[in-house]
Parts: structure tokens; sequence; C-alpha cells
């Protein structure tokens, strides 16, 4: 008798240790996502308004520089967009996680949406980087010339937006194993 | 009295030994739809190691030289000359090392398909890797498609106009690298299912 109470009575405390463990990562989880829209949300209008025009011209060639002239910029802002649009909503998600700590299939699909955004959101600022780093190296062997000695503001803009990306890419793998280690704890 | 004693207190550590046995020698429960989820595992990651080191093989031996030169100049084009290119075989090569070396937890996740810890460890890796996977594959493509269309605004020339073969290597080596890619989301989703379901 002495010895079932005994077990029962560990058995609530592990459960006990185990619901606040998943309320404080619901919590983190949270606060990381708060932090990841943010970050997405400055890169994508930082780079989307973006737009130099040199002083002088030519007769018939104006010097103007949008994010728009290069596709790998715009992929960029709409990946961006996308990640922080759909970070907005799965707020309310992770508040049904901090309310009800419900290791079900709500953290799955959570899990499952993220890697996909992680993937999109990699694959566009990788794009943008590897342009940025041409932008400002250029290519002699390519004879690609490096714009950014014309064009300074929009090269530091375009080069300022890569690290809103950047800071949300780990905040996104961290969101990852998170909701992983929930999980795995059942 | 002692008799009494006695035998309460036999009764009591044979039930501490049965229970004791009960935990050693559990039963194995059915592997089921989690055992079919781990080799589905194995046999993609086999598939993602032959994508990954295609990859990096092919970048890696694309190297042009044209048939015609001047006195002084050579037209060559290598995945040297391109930073993005070094960045692309040296990652995939580390991408498909990793996925060799994460072979035996893939075989263990088969042998014992409720373990959550082998499958746990998978899928923190395989979210790094696919993350490294992803960022080289995307910046080796926005290379590839410059030199495929070139830039009018920046004054870009598509150099795929004269190096073909360099650029049908490297165009290759990206789709490669994208299967790969696609094959470890797909593990990160199966092996989270797996975790996620009882």
């Amino acid at each position: 008798m002495e010895k079932a109470t005994f077990v029962e009575l560990s058995e609530q405390k592990i459960s006990n240790q185990n619901g606040k463990m998943k309320r404080g990562v619901a919590v983190i989880d949270f606060i990381l996502r708060l932090i990841a829209i943010v970050a997405t949300l400055a890169s994508a209008i930082a780079m989307g308004t973006t737009d130099e025009t040199l002083p002088f011209f030519t007769q018939f060639v104006r010097f103007r520089a949008k994010y728009d002239d290069l596709p790998a910029l715009r992929l960029f802002v709409v990946a961006s967009a996308i990640a922080s649009g759909y970070l907005i909503l799965s707020l309310p998600f992770s508040i049904l996680h901090i309310i009800r700590s419900s290791a079900g299939m709500t953290r799955v699909i959570l899990i499952i949406l993220d890697t996909v955004m992680l993937a999109s959101l990699t694959a566009g600022s990788s794009a943008a980087a590897s342009i940025v780093y041409l932008a400002h190296k250029g290519n002699t062997k390519a004879n690609w010339f490096a714009f950014c000695q014309q064009y300074n503001s929009f090269c530091e803009r375009i080069s300022g937006s890569m690290i809103g990306s950047f800071i949300a890419i780990p905040l996104f793998i961290i969101l990852i194993i998170l909701s992983a280690l929930v999980l795995s704890r059942r | 009295m002692s008799t009494i004693i006695d035998v309460a207190e036999s009764s009591k550590a044979h039930a501490i030994e049965n229970e004791k046995a009960a935990l050693i020698s559990a039963p194995q429960r059915p592997g089921g739809w989690k055992k079919g989820i781990s080799i589905m595992d194995f046999i993609l990651r086999l598939g993602a190691i032959a994508a990954s080191f295609g990859a990096a093989i092919t970048m890696a031996t694309s190297d042009q030289i044209l048939p015609f030169f001047t006195q002084f100049f050579q037209f060559e084009a290598s995945y040297d000359s391109f930073s993005t290119f070094q960045f692309f075989v040296i990652a995939m090569a580390f991408v498909g090392g990793y996925l060799v070396l994460s072979l035996p937890f893939s075989i263990v996740t088969i042998i014992r398909p409720h373990a959550n810890g082998p499958r746990l460890f998978l899928i923190i890796l395989d979210t790094v890797f696919f993350t490294l996977a992803t960022a080289s594959g995307a910046s080796a493509a926005a290379i590839v498609y410059l030199a495929h269309n070139g830039n009018q605004d920046s004054n870009w020339l598509a150099i795929c106009n004269q190096f073909g073969d360099f650029c049908a290597q490297t165009s290759g080596a990206v789709v490669s690298s994208f299967v790969a890619v696609v094959v470890l989301l797909l593990l990160i989703v199966m092996s989270s299912l797996a975790l996620g379901k009882h």
C-alpha cells in the first residue's frame, strides 16, 4: 500500500515538472516568435523601400537602382514578407500552447509549417546574400562589375536588410528544436 | 505473531521482485507504422546521400576552357572563380558527410521504433543541415540564374552563352542539391510525425 502511494506521488511530481517545462518552453516559443516577426518584417521593409537615383544622367539613360531590378532581391522581399505573415498567424497557436500544454497534433502541424517557412526564408535570404556579395566584390572572371561603388546608399540598404533575416533563421531553427523537444517528452 | 510478520514480509519481497522482473523484461510493443516510417527514413537518407555527394562532385568537376585564346588571356571558367560555388561544394560535402554519419541512428530507430531519444537527435541535426543545404543551394541557384539570364540594369552579361558546358554542369549540381533539400525536409516531417503520435 505504501509503495503504491509512493509511486503515485512520484509520478505526479514528474508530470508536474513536465507540465512546468512545457509551459516554460511555450513561453520561450512565443517570445522568439515575436522577435522573429520584427526581424523578418524589418528585412522586408528595408529591402522593399530601396530606391536610389544617381544625380547624373545621359541623354538616354537614367541611372536608378531599385530592389525590383534584381530577381533575387525580389524573391527575398517576398519570402521575408510571407515568413513574417506566417509568424503572425501562428501566434494564436503559440498562445494556445501556453494556456493548454497540449502536445498534440497542433505542435506537429506547427513543426511542419515552421520547417517549410525556414526553407523558403533561407532560400530567399541566401540568394539575396550571394547577389549582395557580387554587388560588393564583383567577379573579374565573368566580367561582372561591382555596382556598390556607384550606388552607395542602395548597397548599404540591401546589405543591412540581410541582418534581419540572419537573425530570424536561427530563431526558426530554435523554434523547431523546442517543439521537437516538447513532443519527445510525453 | 512472528509467523504472520514473516509471511507478510516475504510476500512483499515477492511482489517487488515481480515488478522488477516485469520492468526489465517488458515485452516489446509491435512497431507498427513507426517502424515503417523508420524504414522509409533510412531509404530516403540513402537517396539524399547520393543527391548531395552528386551535387558536390558535379560542381567541383565543372571546368571549361574555351578552344580559342588571345595572346594574354585564356578563357576559362571553373567553380573556383565564384566563391559562392566554393561554398556550395564545401557545404554539400558536409551535408553528405552528416547524412552518412546519421545512418546508424536511423538504423537504431528501425530496431527500436518507440524510443524517442534517437529520433529527437535526428530531428535537431537534420534541421541544422537542412538549413545549410538550402542556403548553399539557393545562393548557387542565384548565381546560375544570373549566368543564364544576365542582368541588364547592372550590366552583368550572361556568361552561359559562351561557357555552355560549365553552365549545364553547375545547373545540374544546383538541381541535385534541391533534391537533397526536399528529401531532408521529408525526413524532418516524418520524424516529427513519428514523435508526435503515439
